[in-house]
């Protein structure tokens, strides 16, 4: 009965799949992406993460042929998922239809149902079919996308005295160059997931699009990326990423931080990959490819770009990453540094194990010099550096190890070591622990740490997550960790620790909830005026989050409720609260599909801040801070015109109501109590 | 003079202390105005989405006196009009007397879609007498509900009245609409026996918690009670009656420093 239950609802899936596939994936991929960024000050990389699952439903990954490095590219699956699907088909032999995954250890309906778009169940293995150009011409997909965004209130930056005003050379000077118009344009091309190429261009409000000083779009960026290309596995040319191992060494892809997914800390999407994304830093641009040489995987690339530096007398303090040249002062420092970048990796891969080399050398035009602070004592500074790193994954019966250790050419170590262990069915259980060096400082390094450089920090993670009846699913993890050296606005060693537990509900196939609480405690420094030495004191937030989701036929409708309690030590606990109803419809007979969101937020202090994830046009994303008292409401609207021609459009806007006048501040600042912004993206595939 | 500033004075001491949240919007005869999840019920300016529950022709009329003091009485009207497309509701508002007074008009359009959820929007004219520029001045908002049925006995209700926290700007002075977000529950344990919560925010007030219980007793009379905090804790107790096609409603509540508010309602529902 139970699996005549199960079938039912696996049915109701794949039907709902043929009505409207790609609303369903894009829904499965937004609610990932929400999951994924809400317990995370750092919003990731919306693009790639798009992007690449997108691709993956257009060329679903055949489960009977796959590989631990595909079924990776599924955020939502732990590594023992992964295992655990892997380990079924070697046993049992090739899946006959879709629904024996419910058989699989470990994976409960929600995985499943979110594992449908992406996943199909074949015979065949046309991977290495040769490539024809008259297929490619016939076959292949056209994308071009064209996004425009504008902030409906003037920012200062924008407001240019008269001439005639004494005050005017000095006051403008520092104005933007450019209109208040954020544009982007971005051209796709693929044929299935041989060949994937394209061309991205884009220009920040502020920026200067034709003018004296400047002429075109401010960034520019193409890529290709061929697989299974002859003795290739993949090449790619023109912008791209390269992710090996733990990130330890290279990792250039969105980093890896604790989450709601309290299983998912291992670094994913190994190998080079094209870079599409708008963003103007965290990329190579050169060439590179991947060779296979029976179980062994041989890379190797070549980067050569410049980058943004404040440059004085052939050296620079920073590397700027925030792509913004909307002023004299930021074109100024644009470009001004030559960095090349080679590297190479080799990685063994068996059923059971994997181990590989990774080694990359990096060289600038300028020396980095970074103004010194205790904070950043440690910093690399100079105009080259070699890190080299070694990795490993060891499945041994239910355990999973896995780590990298890695070392920069000053002799700085970074190590991280865990390991997975899957008892029984039900519970998952993940430990790490990292060690940080606080000289070990690398360009492109990712992995899992409290902050975003990886350096300075050893701490032990434990994460568990237990799935003992139909309809409940509990996670939790306990994080402990120590900066041995000071951090920037912490003056002295310090420790920190950090809780999550959350149960998911899943009352009926449409009304799901969640609880979740955290609570974190660590350092900062405490200013006592006739004191020499450095004090730091802990800082604590508690917070509760309920969540509901429910849906009637093309309705859907969400609450979030949170609260959270914050205090320096010995001071008063603040509070913070927000709450929020999203209403969604998709219509039936025309294709169109409206969220709208009314959330009201009130927290008191910076400390009690909230991040929240709002629906955005497509290939776009939207996690606003909300701190002080007022509400802030959207309108998203999509339309499809027809199979080629689609359209989108937001309207948000926040309303203080603690008396401010003024918002943000410099060139940002806004007069008043509102900020409203406005996006349009028109998709076109032809 | 004198007694106009002191109605003034003491109407903004009373809207300071208590713990509704504004004298203009009638209170719901939702006992502890719990209103915003109660499907049975309709109240003008409260959650527009009940609105679209409503199946017959009714109209209700509604006095609500503020601690024993005529001046800071609130009195409305509403009509709705059910219709097989969507529901209409024409809803009136005045707080004051003759020489302080607001006023409240709302036009609401309300759909119920299958008894599973309704959805509602109201658009609001308020209108007030500005001593200083001896006129009168108004703005225009919206208002927009929610009501949700999770399983046949627990349903769950959302509201914001003013949500783009529109005020009145004249020479002089600001005047303030409020601007409320309102989320609430209701749970029948039996058909005779249900339990409502609510929580509101103005956003500029404090947070409104409110618990309330209406047991049936008879077919004709229902008992009412419970309690909302704010800044005080209020107690209240009601009491309706049902005779025909009439409804009656008494409710009240004991603010622990201003006194006794009392509210008085008939409702009569035009039969098919």
């Amino acid at each position: 009965m139970k699996r005549l239950f199960i079938y039912l609802l696996l049915l109701c899936s794949c039907s709902s799949r043929a009505q409207d596939a790609a609303s369903v994936t894009e829904q499965i991929i937004e609610d990932m992406y929400e999951q994924y960024t809400a317990e995370s000050d750092e919003a990731i990389d919306y693009d790639s993460f798009y992007e690449d699952l997108k691709e993956c439903s257009l060329n679903p990954i055949n489960l009977n042929k796959t590989t631990p490095e595909e079924l990776k590219r599924l955020p939502f699956l732990s590594d023992s998922q992964v295992e655990n699907i892997l380990a079924y088909v070697y046993r049992f032999g090739s899946m006959q239809t879709i629904y024996e995954l419910q058989l699989i250890e470990g994976l409960d309906l929600t995985d499943i149902r979110r594992m449908l778009p992406f996943v199909f169940v074949g015979e065949g293995d046309f991977t290495n079919k040769k490539i024809y150009l008259h297929d490619i011409l016939r076959y292949g997909k056209n994308e071009l996308y064209f996004r425009l965004d504008k902030g409906l209130e003037t920012k200062e930056g924008y407001q240019f005295l008269p001439e005639e005003d004494v005050k005017s050379e000095q006051s403008n000077a520092g104005n933007y160059l450019g209109n208040e118009l954020y544009n982007s344009l971005k051209y796709r091309f693929h044929y299935k997931d041989r060949i994937l190429a394209g061309i991205t261009v884009e220009k920040d409000a502020g920026e200067q699009f034709w003018g004296k000083v400047h002429k075109g779009y401010d960034f520019y960026s193409f890529h290709v990326q061929l697989k299974d290309a002859g003795k290739f596995k993949t090449i790619v040319l023109g912008d791209f990423r390269a992710n090996f191992g733990q990130g330890l060494v290279l990792h250039s892809e969105f980093g890896i931080k604790k989450s709601s997914y309290v299983l998912n800390v291992t670094s994913r999407n190994s190998g080079l990959k094209k870079y599409s994304s708008a963003g103007e830093s965290n990329f190579f641009r050169g060439g590179g490819a991947t060779i296979q040489l029976g179980k062994f995987d041989l890379s190797a690339f070549y980067s050569n770009k410049m980058i943004d530096g404040d440059t004085v007398n052939g050296t620079f303090a920073t590397i700027i990453k925030t792509g913004y040249h909307r002023t004299i002062d930021e074109l100024s420092k644009k470009q001004t540094v030559n960095q090349q970048i080679m590297g190479g990796n080799a990685t063994y891969t068996n059923m059971n194990m994997q181990i590989g080399v990774t080694c990359v050398h990096t060289l600038l035009s300028c020396n980095l010099l970074p103004e010194r602070s205790i904070y950043n004592y440690f910093y690399f500074s100079g105009n080259r550096q070699t890190t080299g790193g070694v990795f490993y994954r060891l499945r041994w019966k239910k355990l999973n190890l896995f780590g990298e250790t890695a070392i920069t050419g000053n002799g700085a170590m970074a190590t991280l070591n865990g390991f997975y262990f899957n008892p029984i069915s039900s519970v998952n259980l993940v430990v790490l622990h990292r060690y940080y060096s606080p000289d070990y400082d690398t360009f492109y390094a990712s992995s899992f740490s409290v902050s975003s450089r990886v350096n300075n920090e050893k701490g032990l993670y434990l994460g568990v997550e237990v799935r003992p009846f139909r309809k409940w699913k509990f996670a939790g993890y306990v994080d402990s960790y120590y900066f041995p050296w000071p951090k920037y606005g912490i003056d002295a060693p310090s420790v920190g620790k950090d809780y999550l537990f959350q149960s998911d509900f899943n009352a009926k196939r449409n009304i799901t909830m969640f609880w979740r609480f955290r609570f974190e405690e660590k350092q900062t420094n405490f200013t006592v005026s006739d004191s020499v030495l450095s004090n730091i004191v802990p800082i604590q937030k508690t917070s509760l989050r309920y969540g509901l989701s429910y849906s009637y036929g093309y309705f859907n409708f969400k609450n979030i409720l949170e609260g959270n309690l914050s205090r320096q030590s010995g001071a008063e606990w603040t509070y913070g609260f927000i709450v929020s109803q999203d209403v969604s419809y998709a219509f039936q007979d025309t294709p169109l599909k409206i969220d709208f969101r009314y959330q009201f937020f009130d927290a008191v202090s910076y400390d009690n801040r909230f991040y929240s994830y709002e629906k955005d046009v497509l290939n776009a994303y939207s996690i606003p801070m909300y701190y002080g008292l007022g509400s802030r409401y959207y309108l998203n609207v999509k339309f499809e015109f027809n199979t080629h021609l689609s359209f989108w459009f937001k309207i948000a806007q926040t309303v203080y109501a603690d008396n401010r006048e003024s918002l943000s501040s410099g060139n940002e600042t806004i007069s008043g109590n509102r900020k409203t912004d406005i996006r349009l993206l028109v998709k076109w595939k032809f | 003079m004198k007694k106009i500033k002191y109605l003034l004075s003491f109407i903004l001491f009373c809207q300071s202390l208590q713990s509704q949240i504004s004298t203009i919007i009638p209170s719901s005869n939702a006992i502890a105005l719990t209103s915003v999840a109660d499907s049975y019920n309709w109240t003008s300016f409260n959650n527009p989405a009940m609105l679209g529950y409503v199946v017959l022709l009714e109209f209700a009329l509604q006095f609500e006196n503020r601690y024993l003091l005529s001046e800071l009485s609130t009195k409305s009207i509403q009509f709705a009009f059910p219709s097989n497309l969507v529901n209409a509701g024409i809803s009136f508002s005045h707080f004051g007397y003759s020489l302080y007074n607001e006023m409240l008009i709302g036009l609401g359009l309300a759909r119920n879609f299958s008894d599973r959820f309704a959805m509602g929007v109201q658009f609001n004219y308020y209108t007030a007498f500005f001593s200083s520029s001896n006129s009168y001045r108004g703005a225009l908002f919206p208002q927009i509900g929610l009501s949700v049925h999770l399983s046949s006995d627990f349903s769950i209700g959302f509201n914001t009245f003013n949500p783009f926290q529109t005020n009145i700007k004249t020479e002089y002075v600001i005047k303030v609409i409020p601007s409320i977000f309102s989320l609430g529950t209701e749970y029948f344990f039996s058909k005779e026996l249900v339990w409502r919560t609510q929580f509101d925010k103005e956003v500029s007030s404090n947070y409104r918690f409110a618990m309330g219980i209406e047991y049936q007793m008879l077919q004709s009379i229902i008992v009412k009670t419970g309690a909302y905090g704010s800044s005080y804790l209020v107690p209240c107790l009601g009491v309706g009656f049902k005779t025909g096609a009439f409804i009656l409603d008494l409710n009240c509540e004991m603010h622990p420093l201003l006194g006794l508010n009392t509210l008085a309602a008939i409702k009569y529902r035009f039969r098919k």
